[in-house]
C-alpha cells in the first residue's frame, strides 16, 4: 500500500511542479515585437533590414522575425485565429481579401494619419489599393512584382534569331519562338505552366477582365477565349512545352536548365538565375501585345506589412511597419535587386539606368505594372479557388485531352458553382 | 481501523489515479474533439467569428458538391482496390518469407523497406518515375522495342522446358513441371538461342518503335478504358500501386507473425495424409489466419479511407477530381485557397468519414466471420 501511496505522491509533485513551471515565463525588460513572414531568402533580407534600419531607431522595443518555411497562409490563419498570431506579418494579395473580411487585421488609417514618416501618397497607388478594402487600408505593401518575357540571349545568337523585343506582338514572337526551337536540336521555345498566374495577362491583353458589372466571370466569352486559345495553341504547336513535362517543376527551373529558350516569370527569377546558373547570358523584355487590340497585359503580384487587430503592442508594431517600409530600406533592398520598392519616388533610382543584367531586367518588371491591361493578382475572397477550374482546363488542353471548347464550357460550368 | 480505512480509500482511487494520464489524453484529444467537431459540422465557422447554427444545411450542401461526389467515389475505390491488393500481396509475401531459405532474413529486412522509409519521400520518388520522359515510360518503350527476342525467349523457355519434363515423365520419373535444374537449362539454351538469331539478323529489336509518353499524374483519364463509370482516374491509379507497395510490407509482418503461430505439426499431418501444398495452404493456413486477416483488412481499410499524404504531393501535379479523397477534401475546405477556413463543411465531410469508416469496418467484420 505504501508503494501505491508513494507512487501517487510522486505524479502529483510531478504534475504541481510542471504546473508551476508553465505559470512563471520569464518576463523580458524590452517590449518584443514579433514578425511573420516566408522562408528562404525572405529571411536573409527582413534580418538585414532589422538589423540595419529597423533595431538602431528602436527604444525599449525587439523586433524578432519569424519566418514560416511552407505553407505560410495556414500557420497565419492557424495562429491569428487561435489569438498566438504575430503582431505584424506578410499578408499576399492573393489571399487579402478573405482575411480582411474575417475582422483579424487591423485597419492601418489612424495609424497613418499620424505618422510622420509614412504617407499613403508616397506609396504607389494601384499598389495600395490593392490593400484597401471597404475603404479601409488593411497592409502597406512592401514592394511589388509583375511578369516579363525572360530570354537566353546565347540561344537566339546561336539560333541566329533577333531577340524578343518591345515591339513584338503574339504572332511576331511565336515566329521567333519557332525559329529558335528550329535552330537547336533538344530545346523548346518557352516553358508555358498551366496556370492562370502565367496565362491571365494574356486575357487581359484582349480586354478580359475577371468580374464584370455584376461581379460575375465569363470565360466562354472571345476575350478569354483569345487569349486562352493563344497560350494553349503555344503548346499545342509545339513551340511550349509545360515545365512538369521536363522534370521541372516550374518555367524558371527549365530556363535555368537550359531546356527552353525563354520563360514568363518575375523578378523572383533573377535571384535564382544568380544562384543556379550564375553565367546565364539572359535578357528580359515586356511581355507581347495582342495583335488586334495592341495592347499588353500584365499581373501585379504583391505582398503587404498588416498589422494583428489582437496585438498588445500596437504603437510599437507600427513603428516598426514604418522603418521596414521606410525610404532609406526600400532604397536598400532595391539597390541590391533584391525587390522592387513600392514607394514611387524610387522610380528615379540610378539603379535601374544600369548596364547590368540584372538591373535592366528588374527595371522591365518595374515597369510592366503601368503598360497596358494590368490587374492586381486577386479574385475577391474566392482565392485560389476562382483559379482551380482554369488552372484544370488549361493543363487538360494543354496536354491535348480536351479541346477548347469543351474546356472553356467546363470551366464556366465550374466558376457559376463558385459563384452561385 | 482509521489506518486502514484511509489505505482501502487509496486502493479504490490507485487505478483512476495511475489512469488520469491516459484518460485525459482521450477525453481531450479524441472526445472533446469529436464532440466540437459534430457541434461545428451544424454551424457555420470560419474559426474568427462566432460559430452560426445552421442545422442540417452542411449535409444538404455536402450532398450537392460535385467535388464531395468525386471524392467519395475515389475514397471507395482506393479503399476497397488497395485493400484488397495490398492484404493478398502481404499473404504472399508472407508466405514466402515464412519459408526456410538461406538468407530470408535479409529478403525480409529488404522488403520491409518501404514501410519504413518516408512516406513523403517514396511519393516525391514515384513522381520522378511517373513523369512523362519517367522511368516507367522508359521501361515500356524498352519492352515494346525488344518485343521480338524477348517473344522467341519466353516461347524457347516454355518449350524446352516442357520437353525435358515429358521425357523425363516417360523415363518413369516424377518431374515437376518448375523443376529448377530444367529450368536453369532451357534458359541457357533459349538465351544462347536468341542471341544466335540475333547475330543472324532474323529477329531484333524494333527499330521504328514509338516513344511511349504516357501522362501518368497530369491527366484526367481513367482506366481501364471498357470500365465505364468503374474505372479509376489514372493519377488515382498510381497513387493506388504506390500506396499498395508501401504498405504491404507492414501487413505482411502481422501476417508472418500469425503464421508462426500456426503448429508446425498440422502440416506434418497433412503432408503424411498425402496433402498437395495448395490443400494445405487452403485447410491449414488460411482458417489458421482467420483473426489476423481480419485485422489487416480492418488496418488496411481505415488506412486508406484515411489517405492524405501521398494524394496531397501528388496532387500538385495531378488534376484535384482526379485524385482528390474524403481526407483531401476536408483539408481543402480546412483550409481553403480563399485562406478564411470553411469549418462547418471541413466537420461536416469529417462526421460522414467516421460513419462511413465505422460502416465498412463492421461490413467487413460480417463477410470475414461468415
Amino acid at each position: 500500500m505504501k508503494r501505491v501511496k508513494r507512487v501517487v505522491t510522486l505524479l502529483t509533485a510531478i504534475v504541481l511542479t510542471l504546473a508551476v513551471a508553465m505559470c512563471t515565463g520569464a518576463a523580458g525588460a524590452d517590449v518584443q515585437v514579433r514578425i511573420a513572414g516566408f522562408g528562404g531568402v525572405d529571411l536573409a533580407i527582413v534580418e538585414e533590414l532589422i538589423a540595419k534600419f529597423v533595431q538602431p531607431k528602436l527604444k525599449g522595443v525587439k523586433a524578432v522575425y519569424e519566418p514560416i518555411a511552407d505553407g505560410y497562409d495556414r500557420w497565419l490563419v492557424n495562429s491569428l485565429s487561435a489569438g498566438t498570431g504575430p503582431d505584424l506579418f506578410y499578408v499576399d494579395i492573393f489571399w487579402s481579401r478573405g482575411l480582411f473580411s474575417s475582422g483579424a487585421v487591423e485597419p492601418l488609417d489612424s495609424y497613418i494619419a499620424k505618422s510622420k514618416m509614412l504617407k499613403t501618397t508616397d506609396i504607389t497607388t494601384s499598389l495600395l489599393n490593392a490593400f484597401t478594402y471597404n475603404g479601409k487600408v488593411y497592409g502597406i505593401p512592401k514592394d511589388f512584382n509583375t511578369l516579363a518575357l525572360f530570354y537566353n540571349r546565347d540561344m537566339f545568337d546561336v539560333a541566329k534569331v533577333p531577340y524578343p523585343d518591345e515591339s513584338d506582338d503574339w504572332n511576331t514572337l511565336t515566329d521567333k519562338l519557332r525559329k529558335v526551337q528550329a535552330g537547336l536540336p533538344g530545346v523548346y521555345g518557352i516553358a508555358l505552366a498551366p496556370e492562370y498566374a502565367r496565362m491571365g495577362p494574356f486575357a487581359y491583353a484582349a480586354g478580359f477582365s475577371v468580374f464584370d458589372a455584376k461581379g460575375k466571370s465569363n470565360v466562354i466569352g472571345s476575350q478569354f477565349r483569345e487569349g486562352f486559345e493563344f497560350y494553349t495553341g503555344l503548346a499545342k504547336k509545339g513551340v511550349g512545352i509545360m515545365p512538369a513535362d521536363i522534370g521541372q517543376g516550374w518555367g524558371g527551373g527549365a530556363f535555368a536548365a537550359e531546356k527552353v529558350a525563354a520563360c514568363l516569370e518575375g523578378a523572383w527569377i533573377i535571384g535564382f538565375l544568380r544562384d543556379q546558373s550564375p553565367n546565364l547570358n539572359y535578357g528580359a523584355t515586356l511581355l507581347p501585345k495582342n495583335p488586334r487590340t495592341g495592347q499588353r497585359g500584365n499581373l501585379i503580384f504583391t505582398v503587404s506589412w498588416s498589422m494583428n487587430a489582437q496585438s498588445k503592442h500596437k504603437q510599437e508594431a507600427f513603428q516598426v511597419l514604418e522603418l521596414l517600409t521606410s525610404p532609406e530600406a526600400q532604397q536598400w533592398v532595391l539597390e541590391r535587386g533584391l525587390a522592387l520598392p513600392s514607394r514611387q519616388a524610387l522610380i528615379d533610382n540610378p539603379y535601374f539606368k544600369s548596364a547590368d543584367k540584372e538591373a535592366a531586367a528588374n527595371y522591365i518588371v518595374f515597369r510592366g505594372a503601368s503598360d497596358g491591361n494590368v490587374f492586381p493578382f486577386e479574385f475577391a475572397a474566392y482565392g485560389d479557388d476562382w483559379m482551380t477550374p482554369i488552372n484544370q482546363v488549361l493543363s487538360a488542353v494543354m496536354s491535348g485531352e480536351q479541346t477548347v471548347d469543351v474546356a472553356l464550357k467546363e470551366a464556366q460550368k465550374r466558376l457559376d458553382e463558385l459563384m452561385k | 481501523m482509521r489506518a486502514h480505512g484511509v489505505s482501502r480509500a487509496w486502493e479504490k482511487a490507485a487505478p483512476y489515479i495511475l489512469l488520469a494520464p491516459f484518460i485525459f489524453h482521450i477525453t481531450a484529444f479524441f472526445g472533446y474533439a469529436f464532440a466540437r467537431t459534430f457541434y461545428f459540422s451544424f454551424t457555420e465557422y470560419n474559426l474568427f467569428a462566432s460559430p452560426r447554427w445552421v442545422g442540417l444545411q452542411n449535409y444538404v450542401d455536402l450532398v450537392r458538391n460535385v467535388q464531395f461526389g468525386r471524392a467519395l467515389r475515389n475514397s471507395l475505390q482506393f479503399a476497397v482496390i488497395v485493400t484488397l491488393a495490398q492484404t493478398c500481396l502481404a499473404l504472399i509475401l508472407a508466405v514466402v518469407m515464412n519459408s526456410r531459405v538461406r538468407g530470408i532474413r535479409f529478403f525480409r529486412a529488404a522488403y520491409y523497406m518501404p514501410s519504413v522509409t518516408s512516406s513523403v519521400v517514396i511519393t516525391l520518388i514515384f513522381m520522378w518515375l511517373f513523369q512523362r520522359g519517367g522511368v516507367i515510360n522508359y521501361l515500356t518503350t524498352k519492352f515494346i522495342e525488344y518485343r521480338a527476342p524477348i517473344g522467341v525467349f519466353i516461347a524457347c523457355l516454355v518449350v524446352i522446358q516442357v520437353l525435358l519434363v515429358l521425357r523425363d515423365r516417360a523415363g518413369g520419373w516424377p518431374a515437376s513441371w518448375f523443376e529448377p535444374a530444367f529450368l536453369l537449362m532451357s534458359a541457357v539454351f533459349s538465351f544462347v538461342l536468341v542471341l544466335a538469331l540475333q547475330a543472324a539478323r532474323i529477329i531484333g529489336p524494333n527499330p521504328n518503335v514509338e516513344i511511349v509518353r504516357t501522362v501518368w499524374l497530369n491527366t484526367r483519364q481513367t482506366v481501364p478504358g471498357w470500365a465505364g463509370s468503374l474505372a479509376v482516374p489514372r493519377p488515382l491509379a498510381a497513387i493506388m500501386m504506390l500506396n499498395t507497395w508501401t504498405t504491404a510490407p507492414t501487413m505482411m509482418l502481422l501476417f508472418l507473425a500469425g503464421l508462426q503461430d500456426i503448429p508446425r505439426e498440422l502440416y506434418e499431418a497433412a503432408a503424411v495424409d498425402g496433402a498437395a501444398p495448395a490443400a494445405a495452404f487452403r485447410h491449414i493456413t488460411l482458417p489458421g489466419l482467420r483473426n489476423v486477416t481480419y485485422l489487416v483488412l480492418s488496418m488496411g481499410l481505415i488506412s486508406t479511407l484515411q489517405m492524405f499524404d501521398q494524394v496531397a504531393i501528388v496532387g500538385e501535379q495531378a488534376p484535384r477530381e482526379s485524385v482528390i479523397t474524403l481526407a483531401y477534401f476536408i483539408y481543402s475546405n480546412a483550409f481553403p485557397g480563399s485562406a478564411v477556413p470553411r469549418i462547418g463543411a471541413a466537420s461536416a465531410a469529417a462526421i460522414v468519414l467516421a460513419v462511413f469508416t465505422m460502416v465498412l469496418v463492421s461490413l467487413q467484420k460480417r463477410i470475414t466471420r461468415s
